[in-house]
């Protein structure tokens, strides 16, 4: 493990360390722009300057590797110097439109000039012009004036994705990034391209226009979009969720999540939501207290167990549910009940095993693994085809369904209810509102779920490894989790649900950004 | 003194450019000789000449052969032919009237660093020279001196010429490698350097057309001889190629260390009559300018030129007389490396591109005073901050055009004119 000084600092650092890295880990700040841990070094914005030791030349720290009692600096009146003018030199031909700029309040110009620059800028010539509103895809758009070409949108096409859609287009200080002919940037990890622009050339359709960052708070948790469990950051305010970006862990998703995953906000917001338990059946439904709902459905599941025994009521889990949860509706039915009716809903059997080499897996729940453990441990394997036959032969009384929070990753939805629609009754547990629900015949609850957002729990993700999140906010005050379900359901207690706040300000909601239509 | 002719001696006549007339003055001979030598020998005597790189850096080329690696990977040797030095025209001199010298030159360089492969990357623009070039190599390989085992000795050596499209940045080295690699022509971080990382991230050696060309005579007469001519310090003779205000533009062989105004004066012939000499820029345009004072001490060699805080470079000498204005000039240097930085690194791209519109307005009569010296601090914080020294080429000039006449670009701001009589915007 090699000694190195930075800026008079002594630290230990692992071989093969940059300098940036060994400055970063020695706490000194340092301009850079170029330089992403995710990616290889390109040098060429030329900030990270540093003095070393014994070399006359000024070096990038993020070309040197860190050599055994190696001194650098970048505290001299001389890098400092350089640094000013290297900012400046990013800035000459920006057009400074942070008023206008989706990137402003996280902008890299803006905090690296607060931070190292804070001189009056002398350029009074035209500045160039270049295409600004560019489409690149589906997802991103790109100003050319505010892109500094630090070439790290390139770098992770062409090193993460390995798609290769960007390039730089002609040169000097008229380059420009842009797209091969034919090729837009529309691979399923272009999004990252807009997390990793230091400035507000690449923005996101999506998010654009929408909130200004600083109007916003943050949370981190972990993606529900598929097995691999993206460690992510999720961005909201009392209007609802505006965006999911990843957050760094270097044994799941490195830097990076895919851009699938940046949409599981939207089925957490209001207007996806199931907001109040009801009961009835297509046609025919009434507005309830989930506690009411959650008795009667207890009550008519001891009731059958007791008149006809524990064959006569079943429960379906989903991959889509935390540990916790999995663990007390399992005790539920193998302790209360002595029943063993406990089936996995396997939500697109084809896809299951797929893998994009990059992260995005075909199993799209966060925690199958979990699920499938809790009911290994249990010893309960009830094949599917056994439900079904129960199903079809009218022999079951009462089903509870811990359905999807992400409907859209359940192709099979509306054969699955046609299927649960012939039980007696049906407890349909799920966060978000269903027209294929509401269409049920048989007499149906339907319970409002938390979604991950709004609870605490752990998730398995395919490796195997377990991560744990936190609640962040809750939007829907009277969804509850499955643990009080089970609660209620069993008759041990009332549920928490009722007295959770929600964090939403109805009055605030924009109208502008609800009648914004598609860019 | 006159010119001394070591690689330039039969430009004259046109039958070197073939084959036989290049056989009948003595042709192949020393690579006959070479094959039988030690190839470690051949860089030692390189390195015992005191060669130094003719592409502009002068950096000593034996000490550049020995940094390859000993790692049994193939070895690339590459010929810098993309001459695009602003003045530089000594390389196509050599392209078009001994193609077989500098072919030559390289199979023996090939076989001292164990090379099978070579590249010629001559520049988009002189398509003479590739048609010369190509038909040269027919002959070389016709005449068993490229292929497999030439004259007998084992060694294998294949040649091609490959056209780049006119961009100066393709001269720089490891741009020249990406553009060979079929990339953009941009230059590449080092390290890793080309000796150990280069073309095909395969060890490669990178010279000068004129470097590749002055092996022949090295290993014919022995490094000794090569180090009659020139300084200690700079051994060797060095083309030049003149131009700018002298009745005789053109090429010219002398020793190194020869008096830079005899040059002027002498091989060619002076100025016109009635016009006085003003400034030399001794070394291609991104050589810092020279005043005449300093032009009539100057020594063409490369401790005297940086002695004076300028720079041999490629050997390219603009002459400037009195009716030129050195704001105008430089404002079509600063076109030029604006023009030309391939725009990687931030204070290049932005840099080359804020000096030419600085001078741009200066000369329509939109320059401020303070400009002046902002042009200073620009090219200050352009210099020894990039990958490449392109930066510092644009750099260069600004600073020694503004440092050395800066009354010329005080009075054309004030006065929104040009203060040179007989200029074009006096
Ligand atoms: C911007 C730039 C342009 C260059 N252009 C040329 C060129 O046209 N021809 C050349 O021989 N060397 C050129 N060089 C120098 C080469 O990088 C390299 O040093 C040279 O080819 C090495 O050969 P030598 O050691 O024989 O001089 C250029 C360097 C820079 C920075
Ligand atoms: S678009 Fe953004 S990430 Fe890409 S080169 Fe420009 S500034 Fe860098
Ligand atoms: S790969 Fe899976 S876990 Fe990661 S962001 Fe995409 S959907 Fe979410
Ligand atoms: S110094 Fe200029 S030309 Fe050289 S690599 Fe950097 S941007 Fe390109
Ligand atoms: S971070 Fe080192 S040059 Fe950009």
């Amino acid at each position: 493990m090699p000694k190195v000084k930075v800026n008079g600092k002594e630290i230990e650092v692992k071989e093969g360390t940059l300098l940036i890295e060994a400055f970063k880990q020695a706490k000194e700040d340092i301009a850079h722009y170029c330089w992403h841990p995710g990616l290889s070094t390109a040098g060429v914005c030329r900030l990270c300057m540093v003095e070393i030791e014994g070399n006359p030349r000024l070096q990038i720290a993020c070309n040197t590797v860190v050599t055994e009692g190696m001194s650098a600096c970048n505290n001299s009146d001389k890098i400092k110097e350089t640094v000013k003018w290297g900012l400046d030199f990013h800035l000459i031909n920006h057009p400074l439109d942070c008023p206008i700029c989706d990137q402003a309040g996280e902008c890299g110009l803006q905090d690296q000039y607060m931070k190292f620059g804070k001189y009056t800028p002398e350029m009074s010539e035209h500045k160039v012009k270049k295409h600004k509103v560019v489409s690149l895809g589906e997802r991103v758009v790109l100003d050319s004036e505010r892109c500094i070409l630090c070439s790290r949108c390139v770098r992770f096409t062409s090193e993460v994705s390995k798609t290769n859609e960007l390039g730089i287009f002609n040169r000097g200080d008229r380059a420009e990034i842009g797209t091969f002919d034919g090729k837009p940037l529309d691979n399923n990890y272009s999004m990252n391209t807009v997390d990793i622009c230091p400035v507000g050339a690449l923005t996101s359709k999506d998010f654009r226009f929408r909130q200004r960052v600083w109007y916003l708070k943050n949370g981190t948790s972990i993606c529900t979009g598929c097995s691999t469990g993206c460690n992510i950051k999720a961005y909201y305010n009392e209007e609802g969720l505006f965006r999911i970006k990843p957050e760094p862990n270097p044994d799941v998703n490195v830097y990076w999540m895919c851009d699938k995953g940046r949409e599981i906000y939207k089925h957490i917001n209001l207007d996806a939501r199931l907001t109040e338990a009801r009961s009835g059946q297509a046609g025919n439904w009434q507005v309830r207290e989930s506690a009411e709902c959650l008795k009667e459905a207890g009550d008519a599941i001891r009731q059958a167990v007791k008149d006809v025994g524990p064959t006569r009521v079943a429960m379906v889990l989903t991959g889509q549910h935390s540990q916790e949860e999995y663990q007390e509706l399992v005790n539920f039915y193998l302790g209360d009940l002595a029943c063993r009716e406990i089936y996995h809903w396997i939500n697109n059997p084809e896809q299951m095993e797929e893998f994009d080499g990059i992260l995005y897996r075909g199993d799209r729940n966060p925690n199958t693994k979990g699920l499938l453990g809790i009911l290994a441990k249990e010893k309960v394997n009830a094949p599917w085809k056994q439900l079904e036959d129960r199903l079809n032969q009218d022999s079951v009384d009462v089903l509870v369904v811990a359905g999807p929070e992400d409907p859209s990753v359940f192709p099979d939805l509306m054969e699955k209810l046609h299927l649960f629609g012939k039980a007696k009754k049906l407890l349909w547990l799920s966060s978000t509102k269903s027209e294929i629900v509401d269409q049920v015949t048989t007499p149906t609850w339907q319970i409002p779920l938390k979604t991950f957002f709004e609870k605490d729990g752990t998730f398995v993700n395919f490796q195997g490894k377990k991560q744990e999140f936190k609640r962040i906010a809750t939007i829907v005050p009277k969804a509850m989790g499955l643990t009080d379900v089970t609660k209620v359901l069993s008759g041990r207690g009332e549920g928490a649900s009722q007295g959770d706040k929600s964090d939403l300000d109805w009055k605030k909601t924009n109208f502008f950004v609800q009648q914004r239509g598609p860019l | 003194m006159m010119e001394t002719k070591l690689l330039t001696e039969h430009y004259d006549k046109d039958e070197y450019i073939g084959l036989d007339g290049y056989k009948k003055h003595g042709g192949y001979e020393v690579l006959k000789k070479a094959l039988k030598m030690d190839p470690k020998a051949i860089i030692e005597e390189v390195k015992a000449s005191g060669l130094r790189g003719r592409g502009g850096a002068g950096f000593p080329t034996g000490v550049k052969w020995g940094f390859l690696p000993d790692n049994g990977e193939p070895r690339y040797l590459l010929c810098n032919a993309d001459e695009g030095e602003p003045g530089t025209f000594k390389d196509r001199a050599m392209m078009e009237r001994a193609p077989h010298q500098l072919i030559e030159g390289m199979i023996i360089s090939a076989f001292a660093v164990k090379s099978n492969k070579s590249y010629i990357y001559v520049r988009g623009e002189y398509q003479m020279c590739i048609r010369k070039l190509e038909k040269a190599i027919r002959e070389a390989y016709d005449g068993g001196f490229l292929g497999k085992n030439i004259l007998g000795s084992g060694f294998d050596h294949d040649m091609d010429v490959y056209s780049g499209a006119g961009a100066y940045i393709c001269g720089e080295e490891t741009g020249m490698i990406s553009s060979l690699e079929g990339k953009k022509g941009q230059p590449k971080l080092k390290p890793p350097f080309p000796a150990v990382q280069g073309y095909l991230a395969k060890p490669t050696i990178v010279n000068n057309v004129e470097t590749l060309a002055a092996v022949g005579p090295i290993i014919r007469d022995g490094a000794a001889a090569y180090r009659k001519h020139g300084t200690e310090k700079s051994a060797g003779t060095k083309l030049f190629s003149v131009s700018g205000n002298v009745k005789k533009p053109g090429v010219y062989e002398v020793p190194l260390g020869y008096p830079l105004i005899d040059l002027i004066n002498v091989e060619c012939g002076g100025l016109e009559p009635g016009r006085k000499l003003k400034a030399v820029i001794p070394g291609g345009s991104s050589a810092p300018v020279l005043t005449a004072e300093e032009a009539m001490k100057a020594t063409m060699d490369y401790e005297c030129l940086q002695g004076m805080g300028s720079m041999l470079g490629s050997g390219a000498v603009i002459v400037i007389d009195d009716t030129n204005c050195m704001v105008d000039m430089l404002k079509v240097i600063m076109h030029f490396y604006h023009h030309e930085s391939c725009g990687q690194c931030t204070p290049c791209r932005e840099g080359t591109g804020w000096l030419h519109k600085i001078v741009n307005s200066i000369v329509t009569g939109e320059g401020r005073l303070q400009d002046i010296d902002l042009m200073l601090r620009v090219s200050r914080q352009m210099m020894g901050k990039t990958i490449c020294a392109l930066s510092d080429a644009a750099a260069m000039p600004a600073i020694s055009f503004v440092e050395k006449f800066r009354d010329e670009f005080e009075f054309y701001v004030r006065e929104g004119r040009s203060k040179v009589k007989g200029s074009l915007h006096a």
